[in-house]
């Protein structure tokens, strides 16, 4: 790509030289032919070194005077001619190649270069963002320089400025380009062997699908993480092999699903994205009969979760098009609209949904429902983060925020795949078995646990990983010990053990560990800290393990 | 047929005959070899690169190639020629035929360039 710099440059300068060399050959020729007069009188010709040099100081405009010999009146004549020509060819050479470094197309080329000079110095995995906005800067905010790098394509050249002022560090390579574009994949690094995957959350379910055919096509050993928000999309991509596909929708629905059904699963689940590990009174959904206003895609996934908790619910089917098209205004609260709140029973349910794609209609309408029933559980559709806020000063019991979901989930899928592989287990318990679980992390690490995930490897437990490779058989609950004091437990949990295809959930703390097993762990900052120690310290292992030794002998 | 064709190969051929012309003559005599042919060759060498430049084929870079050689040659000829003139005052043998060899260096470039030149022309159907 630096030829292609090298040749616009090349070429633009093509006539300036061509005059430049012309002039200059004019002007030296004549010097030569016409016969000038020494000090003496005598007549003679400059030789060409002399008209060469004569010519080079007066084209630039420097000057040094009239060499070897004062000139006669033919020499000065032709001075003055050749002096416009030479000099204004020479600026004009001089003005081309300023013109050249401002022209826009040059500009273009060497910021494409530096681009992809970027991409070739990413060492690190990296995944290809495709537009920005405040669900990928999300993304990026907490994924950047944290083990993965990422790289941003947007249509908009706004937005790649945006993102240039935000300073990201590590640097973030941005580039103006479209892309469902195939070019513009390749230039962003789909073919290098770092690239993880390519992560599309765009509005538009064709963009999406459009670019996960490319992506898959150009380079089929990455992750496409879509966006679909219809169960025909979500087929169409599961045809394609897609194994990431977000559906903002169905993620609503299972969370009510499970927030009604098994309030601990979904606390789990919850907690995997930041919720404290406790359920408060507002956490439960009520049980009771639900009001759901709104019919699209939203509203028929919800419909599927309360179907499938058992739950009575009437709908009402609200667009916010149609209803601003109506009324001219998104503010809910007319008499009619009272009165199609009362005639759906707003008084008798115990909850109500507002699911249309209008933030400032959803909230309106809840406030209104709040009104009429002081009691009524209220939950909110919200389109957009920035108005988080507003949701939250009105008092809405349960805020489903979209691009939050997604930015979170895509997070989580690339972060922690152990967390994200942990719900997807946990889903096929029971309520009773989570109840244990949780009461289990609050006992042994408290009620705000964090969790970590650890690959057992000579990178990451270095002395453990040494001691497998030598044969011995190190089990779970042998590193589970205090090294302050090896009769003491660490106060740690193993949530979920994943070796090759195989999963345990919970396991059993008699499994021996092997090479490359994955542990989601959860435990205090503290208790972790000693847990890294020990496992990548050979003193530290040797003491923990000492007291199996010790136990062995009694 | 393009004029921008006409005008660059008629100065790729002009620049291996206006060599040719200066090259001609008896290397040990300075006097067979004309100055304003030198300076010609050198000005015709110059825009044969300068229309050479921007073509991106491999054959492009090739003739761009063999343009730059030949004026790397005829320059140092005449570099020389003015040097042993004016600074050293020396009009010897040496310096004679390394001035003629010189330019026959260029020569042979430029030869180079018309062979391939001609070659691309035949090899083209239209």
């Amino acid at each position: 790509m630096s030829d292609y710099i090298f040749w616009i440059i090349l070429k633009r300068l093509r006539v300036p030289l061509i005059v430049i060399i012309v002039s200059f050959s004019i002007a030296i020729l004549g010097f030569m032919l016409i016969p000038g007069t020494d000090n003496e009188g005598h007549i003679y010709h400059m030789s060409f070194f002399d008209s060469f040099y004569f010519v080079t100081y007066m084209a630039s405009t420097i000057g040094f005077g009239e060499i070897p010999y004062a000139f006669n009146y033919p020499q000065k004549l032709w001075v003055s001619a050749m002096i416009y020509i030479t000099v204004i060819g020479w600026f004009y050479g001089i003005g081309a190649i300023v013109a050249l470094i401002q022209d826009e197309a040059l500009k273009k080329a060497i910021y494409r270069n530096q681009f992809k000079k970027q991409i070739l110095r990413l060492h690190e995995p990296f995944y290809i963002i495709l537009g920005y906005n405040s669900i990928t800067k999300s993304i990026i905010n907490r994924l950047n320089g944290y083990g993965f790098r990422l790289v941003v394509l947007d249509k908009s050249e706004e937005a790649i400025d945006t993102l240039i002022l935000e300073n990201f560090q590590p640097q973030v390579p941005a580039f103006v380009g479209d892309a469902t574009n195939q070019h513009m994949l390749k230039l962003a690094g789909i073919h290098s062997k770092h690239c993880k995957g390519v992560i599309s959350l765009f509005e538009n379910d064709m963009t999406n699908s459009q670019i996960a055919i490319v992506a898959k096509l150009l380079n089929k050993k990455i992750d496409v993480i879509v966006k679909a928000t219809s169960q025909q999309q979500v087929d169409h991509f599961k045809s394609l092999d897609l194994n990431h596909v977000k559906n903002p929708f169905k993620i609503i629905s299972q969370r009510i699903y499970y927030s009604i059904e098994a309030p601990h699963i979904w606390l789990l689940e919850m907690w995997m994205y930041g919720h404290i590990l406790k359920l408060r009174q507002r956490d439960y959904l009520p049980k009771g009969r639900y009001i759901l206003c709104g019919t699209g895609r939203m509203g028929q996934a919800i419909e599927y979760g309360l179907q499938k908790a058992g739950i009575e619910y009437v709908t009402y089917d609200l667009n916010a098009k149609k209803y601003k098209q109506k009324y001219n205004t998104t503010v809910f609260g007319s008499q009619e609209d009272i009165d199609v709140l009362l005639d759906l029973g707003v008084k008798e349910s115990v909850a109500i949904i507002a699911a249309t794609k209008d933030d400032l209609l959803n909230l309106t309408l809840l406030n209104k429902a709040k009104q009429l029933n002081h009691n009524i559980f209220t939950i909110a559709r919200e389109n957009s983060l920035d108005e988080l806020n507003i949701f939250q000063a009105a008092k809405v019991n349960r805020i489903y925020v979209i691009e939050q979901i997604l930015a979170d989930t895509t997070y989580n899928y690339i972060a922690r795949p152990l967390s994200d592989l942990f719900i997807h287990e946990s889903r096929k318990r029971d309520d009773s078995w989570a109840e244990i679980i949780v009461n289990m992390l609050n006992n042994v690490a408290g009620m705000n646990p964090k969790y970590y995930e650890k690959k057992i490897n000579l990178e990451e437990a270095y002395a453990l990983s040494n001691r497998i490779l030598k044969g011995e058989k190190i089990s779970l609950a042998d590193i589970r010990r205090s090294r302050a004091n090896n009769n003491d437990l660490l106060h740690i949990v193993y949530l979920l053990l994943k070796r090759g295809d195989e999963v345990y959930l919970v396991p059993n703390s008699s499994i021996t560990l092997e090479l490359n097993d994955e542990l989601l762990i959860v435990a205090d900052e503290e208790n972790y800290e000693d847990f890294e120690y020990i496992i990548n310290n050979y003193y530290e292992l040797e003491y923990v393990l000492e007291y199996k030794e010790q136990n062995k002998r009694n | 047929m393009n004029t921008y064709k006409i005008v660059s190969g008629s100065f790729i051929i002009l620049a291996m005959t206006v060599n040719f012309g200066f090259f001609y003559g008896d290397p040990t005599i300075l006097t067979e070899h004309n100055a304003y042919e030198l300076f010609a060759a050198i000005v015709i060498n110059l825009i044969t690169t300068v229309l050479k430049l921007g073509d991106k084929t491999q054959l492009g870079a090739v003739l761009l190639s063999t343009s730059i050689v030949a004026d790397i040659q005829l320059i140092a000829s005449a570099t020389l020629w003015a040097f042993s003139s004016y600074v050293l005052n020396d009009n010897s043998l040496g310096t004679t035929t390394a001035i003629v060899s010189l330019a026959g260096g260029a020569l042979i470039a430029n030869i180079v360039s018309v062979v391939l030149y001609i070659g691309d022309t035949l090899k083209s159907k239209r």
